[in-house]
């Protein structure tokens, strides 16, 4: 049974962001619009095909793990951090919500919004590309594991942060390089060794294979090797993000 | 003795080198108005902020209606309500929205005729679709005492509820905080306005370097520290005041033309006006006056080494 509290809290993290949807959804809507029409009509033809698929669709699913990313993280991380400004998260902390309701209604909100764009992604991306999905239930699954895990690393960047800069830190040098050097725009078979290298050893390139694997039948490595680094990611940052929650870190004096 | 609806036992909070709080004992008593005073820092926005969960205390214990605040968070922060001392406000919503959310927080969903009765007290009625961020500031200090009000809290804590509020506003907010008391809710306020305390509480607790000086009911404390003072406005100004009222406590005011006397508490001028009469002195005019709660707050502070050397209330 889900409590009016954690119902009420998410309800309003959703309102929030959809109240600013030009900020949360539109701009996404024309970044991947941009990437489509670059890589998919002006480039495309030049490109080589990947394991058979054309260039513009290989990259649609690491274009929408990249976005339910970026969205999960900045939704939790900005929201938190501007409560917390305001001075509006005393309106939290003095009500009963348990740490786990508030850590769930934050973890769910965000995870919506990034799912959201995520959605737009693939839309828009399967206007150039087309819709099928190999196998949607695990691109589904994988996403929405993607989704919790970078809204609770978010969260405990708005714990953590005390200016803007902070919050900017983590999505600008980790979340950023780790997406574009983890195989959104190729496959580890076509890049030079020490990019290969560097690709197989960084976590987020099995989140976009696994994602890869479920909306296009294609992976680079065995779909459960992305699976499993996505459960062990979800755990320590939903983990994580309880323990700060209730120890009161920089929330509760 | 009924049960405190607050007790807190030897708490302490300290942060970093400063002891915010240095093992204060408290008991808030069921139904009153209860004001505590004191300087800035003096550790008053600390210890209601260690009541209400925005703080964890270095040390000690405190409860609210009988339950532990860290172990039975849950049923503690049902009873209370808190206004902040600083306003804040969500620019994403309207005035009833936030209500209603605030309510939702605490597992209430907000009565239709709740909503207007709060949004009518705190005169908010014509701004309940208006967003947050196009109140004035008074407007938005009262959205936060409607805010700590949705889930009917058995004690309310107003942290300087008053600050930067005119004078009508400041009115009508005592007069609901008396409506809120005769209802049943214990009051707890913290206030820069010592005639506010003086207006409003039951009784008063002074609090300085962390440190509870005194708790007493109001009437007891202005009983028992407040003196009076007898200022006698004369025809003609003296160049030093005669012997004989000098013995009876007379002084010499600036410009020479006003002697006043002090009486401490329980002491009449009986004496200081027999020796008025008996220097045939040319009276023009003659008042006393009581030493008001801010005296004693001050006299009070100043005991204790002058908080910091300020001994201004806040």
């Amino acid at each position: 049974m889900i409590g009016l509290g954690l119902r009420t809290l998410f309800v309003k993290e959703v309102r929030r962001f959809l109240r600013v949807p030009g900020q949360t959804l539109l701009s996404p809507l024309v970044t991947t619009t941009l990437y489509f029409v670059v890589f998919g009509w002006s480039l495309g033809s030049r490109l080589k095909e990947v394991e058979g698929i054309p260039y513009a669709r290989f990259i649609v699913p690491g274009l929408v793990t990249l976005g339910v990313v970026s969205n999960a993280y900045l939704n939790s991380a900005s929201s938190l951090f501007v409560m917390k400004l305001q001075g509006t998260v005393i309106d939290i902390l003095v009500s009963p919500l348990s740490y786990g309701e508030i850590l769930a209604a934050f973890l769910a909100a965000a995870a919506v919004r990034g799912l959201m764009v995520g959605v737009i992604m693939w839309l828009v991306g399967g206007v150039f590309t087309g819709f099928a999905l190999a196998h949607a239930f695990h691109a589904l699954l994988l996403l929405v594991m993607v989704a919790v895990s970078f809204a609770a690393l978010g969260l405990i960047t708005a714990i953590w942060a005390s200016s803007f800069e902070q919050v900017n830190f983590f999505p600008t040098f980790i979340i950023t390089p780790l997406t574009f050097l983890g195989g959104v725009f190729y496959s580890a078979a076509m890049v030079p060794a020490g990019l290969r290298l560097f690709t197989v050893v960084n976590p987020v390139f099995y989140m976009v294979d696994g994602v890869r694997f479920g909306m296009l039948g294609f992976s680079d490595a065995p779909p459960a090797v992305g699976l499993a680094i996505l459960l062990l990611l979800c755990a320590a940052s939903v983990g994580g993000a309880y323990v700060m929650l209730r120890s009161g870190y920089k929330l509760r004096g | 003795m009924p049960e405190p609806v607050v007790s807190v036992h030897g708490l302490s909070k300290r942060f970093g080198e400063l002891l915010a709080l240095d093992r204060v004992d408290l008991d808030i008593r069921p139904g009153e108005i209860f004001a505590l005073l004191g300087p800035n820092g003096a550790g008053k926005t600390t210890l209601i902020s260690i009541v209400a969960g925005l703080l964890r205390a270095t040390e000690g214990t405190a409860s609210v209606l009988g339950r532990d605040v860290v172990r039975d968070y849950r049923f503690t922060r049902r009873a209370i309500g808190l206004v902040p001392q600083e306003i804040n406000f969500d620019p994403f919503f309207t005035v009833e929205e936030s209500l209603r959310l605030q309510a939702g927080y605490f597992d209430v969903a907000l009565p239709r005729e709740r909503l207007e009765e709060i949004l009518e007290a705190l005169d908010l009625g014509s701004k309940r679709h208006a967003n947050t961020r196009s109140l004035s500031g008074g407007m938005k200090r009262r959205l936060l005492i409607g805010k700590a009000l949705v889930h009917e809290p058995k004690v309310l804590f107003l942290d300087e509820p008053t600050a930067g509020v005119d004078v009508e506003l400041r009115q009508s907010l005592w007069r609901y905080v008396r409506t809120l008391c005769a209802r049943g809710t214990t009051i707890v306020l913290t206030t820069h306005y010592l005639e506010e305390a003086e207006e409003l509480a039951d009784r008063v607790g002074v609090i300085d370097q962390g440190r509870l000086l005194v708790v007493a009911d109001k009437d007891e404390l202005l009983r028992r520290h407040a003196g009076k003072t007898l200022r006698v406005a004369l025809a003609a100004p003296l160049a030093e005041v005669p012997e004989a009222l000098r013995a009876a406590g007379f002084r010499l005011e600036p410009g020479g033309s006003t002697i006043a006397a002090i009486a401490p508490p329980g002491a009449s001028f009986g004496p200081a006006l027999a020796a008025l009469a008996a220097s045939r002195l040319a009276v023009k005019d003659l008042e006393t006056i009581r030493m008001r709660l801010e005296d004693v707050f001050v006299s009070l502070v100043r005991g204790n080494g002058g908080s910091r050397g300020k001994g201004a209330a806040a």
